[in-house]
């Protein structure tokens, strides 16, 4: 009878630990941690789920008309006459060096050579390879070299009329924008 | 062909009836069937030129496709007049400034994109719209009856195709990464919880049911399951709260090998914040949309996961992308000072990514791993970003050359209260 118990006590045991301390390597389960309260944030992350709001964003948008600080709201909009008045109205502030030239250049290589092409022909990869079906402007034509400055930095800003090209501003920091627009007139449209 | 056939039938028709005919008529219908012809020909050429300009004009719009960024021009020609579309393609902006009433309608009907004006003649504007009609009866032709035919063969083929590569594409990953998962941690729980049976029975054995009479094999047994059991109680305990091969499946099939490697766009184009921020910052739908605004058809997944995209953005709900590189809270990074300061690749922390169709965390991201690398990495721009001319003793070694070069761990980077305050 003894012997019995035993043998049942130790096979329950046993059971009790496999339901314990087995260990699952699922790939949709990120794993065990030690300490939770050290492991998850307790206050909201940036990019993590809140129940406060009504959406379930924790980064939610400023409230409408905040200006950002150091920045200034953009006044054109993306219409024709938008884009005119933003080539006369904006200048580029920043003077043309080769700091500015270099960092417009990486830049360029990150936010526009995959479609305007890394000589700005318009023969960037995306359109070479022919996944996207239209054509990108060229940048070393006239058309756009004769573009005032504000005009280019207007549709890296909002996007093209024609709504193929996307708006950048989001993307892209206005400063950079303008070193851009410097590489574009300076150094791309020259050495074509 | 058909045409010299029938002028081929007309001249033997002529030599019949040559008799009753004055030369005047014969020449007259020679003329006009020459005439016919010409301009049968002049027609297809039209056409075929038509379709070279119209190049400029399928960025923004389809023939019997469906409305694009512009209207859909089949039947164009029979919904407006030819002079009104002359003056439209070659300058929409004047005529909608003019007022006139369909310009206007139009411009406001698909969200005031004006159409950028063109330079073509008339002739040639007429050439495009001939080529217009033609595609949209389904062509006479010979290149766009060409064009027709392919093109819906094409559609027909394609979604079949897509389908099977969509899936095996996901069978195949599937079944790397569970090789992957299974190679990493072996599972090894069958030989620990065997190991653990068999000490405990070898317990057993010794002290109450002595079936076997020689001690020595309990002992060898207990010692052997003992090694066992702890070697893989240590390896487990280490790989806990590490998320190595964590893979989880997202809301969209998003692939960073389509993305990365095979359309060759930067890393930083979407992930824009990771030199400014603490986070590399997940691209918002807007950003998705500079691309699939116009491509809506993956050539792996097709339309419906792309559509899921255009359903965030139009209900205005977050995609609930599951985030994989995971960092206790106690933990400090910054993705600044890493990609910006310390110009470290994406590849070195997250692996191939260009390779992987679902994203997997690659490194273990463990402290021994972070400070690894602090020992060897070598501050970027040491001699010529001010921030470090504080180390002036460092900078005087480097001059002296007592130290080669400057690691992270020389400026304080293995510090505690770096990464833990």
């Amino acid at each position: 009878m003894k012997l019995k118990r035993y043998i049942f006590n130790l096979l329950a045991a046993a059971g009790l630990l496999i339901m314990i301390t087995s260990c699952d390597h699922d790939r949709n389960h990120p794993g065990w941690v030690y300490m939770p309260d050290m492991m998850y944030s307790v206050p909201y992350d940036a990019y993590s789920p809140n129940p406060v709001f009504s959406d379930s964003i924790t980064m939610q948008p400023p409230v409408k008309g905040t200006i950002a600080r150091g920045r200034k709201p953009y006044p054109f909009e993306r219409t024709f006459q938008g884009q005119q008045q933003a080539g006369k109205e904006l200048e580029n502030q920043l003077e043309v060096s080769e700091d500015i030239l270099r960092e417009g250049k990486r830049q360029y290589d990150i936010f526009c050579a995959i479609c305007h092409g890394e000589q700005g022909k318009g023969e960037g990869h995306l359109y070479t390879s022919k996944l996207f079906p239209a054509k990108p402007t060229s940048l070393v034509d006239d058309y756009v070299q004769n573009k005032p400055d504000g005009e280019i930095y207007h549709v890296i800003t909002l996007g093209s009329l024609s709504g193929l090209m996307g708006a950048h501003g989001p993307q892209i920091k206005p400063e950079d924008r303008w070193k851009i627009v410097h590489y574009v007139k300076h150094e791309l449209g020259k050495s074509n | 062909m058909y045409h010299l056939i029938h002028l081929a039938m007309n001249l033997n028709l002529s030599k019949l009836t040559i008799a009753a005919f004055r030369r005047k008529t014969l020449l007259y219908g020679i003329f006009m069937f020459l005439l016919l012809l010409a301009s049968q020909s002049l027609w297809a050429q039209s056409a075929a030129e038509g379709k070279k300009l119209y190049q400029t004009c399928k960025t923004c719009h389809t023939i019997g496709g469906g409305r694009l960024v512009g209207p859909d021009l089949k039947g164009v020609t029979e919904r407006r007049e030819e002079d009104w579309l002359i003056k439209f393609i070659n300058n929409s902006q004047e005529m909608i400034q003019a007022g006139d009433p369909t310009a206007v309608e139009l411009f406001n009907d698909y969200n005031q994109v004006p159409m950028p004006p063109n330079n073509f003649s008339d002739d040639e504007v007429r050439s495009i719209l001939k080529y217009i009609e033609v595609v949209g009866e389904g062509g006479s032709v010979e290149e766009a009856t060409a064009e027709k035919e392919t093109q819906p063969q094409a559609e027909a083929e394609e979604p079949t195709a897509e389908k099977t590569t969509a899936e095996q594409a996901k069978d195949e990953i599937d079944k790397e990464i569970t090789q992957r998962m299974l190679e990493r941690s072996r599972n090894y729980s069958p030989v620990f919880w065997i190991s653990l049976l068999l000490i405990f029975l070898s317990i057993f054995d010794l002290v109450i049911t002595r079936l076997i009479k020689a001690r020595f094999v309990h002992v060898v047994i207990i010692l052997i399951g003992v090694i066992i059991v702890t070697e893989i109680t240590v390896r487990e305990a280490i790989a806990l709260g590490r998320q190595e091969g964590y893979s989880p499946d997202q809301p969209i099939w998003f692939s960073h090998q389509v993305h990365v490697q095979q359309n060759k766009i930067d890393c930083k184009y979407c992930h824009h914040i990771a030199e400014d921020s603490k986070y590399a910052g997940i691209p918002s739908p807007d950003l998705c949309m500079n691309c699939h605004n116009v491509i809506r058809e993956g050539s792996r997944t097709g339309k419906e996961e792309i559509a899921k995209i255009h359903d965030a953005i139009e209900n205005n709900e977050p995609i609930k992308w599951i985030k994989v590189h995971n960092l206790p809270d106690h933990v400090f990074f910054s993705h600044a000072q890493h990609v910006n300061v310390g110009q470290v690749e994406c590849q070195e922390c997250h692996g191939p990514v260009e390779e992987m169709h679902r994203i997997e965390q690659v490194k273990d991201l463990s402290m021994g791993w972070c400070i690894n690398c602090h020992r060897k990495a070598e501050v970027v721009n040491f001699e010529s970003n001010a921030f470090y001319e504080a180390y002036v003793k460092l900078h005087e070694e480097l001059k002296a050359g007592d130290i080669q070069k400057v690691t992270v761990e020389d400026i304080g980077g293995n510090d505690c209260q770096k990464c833990h305050y």
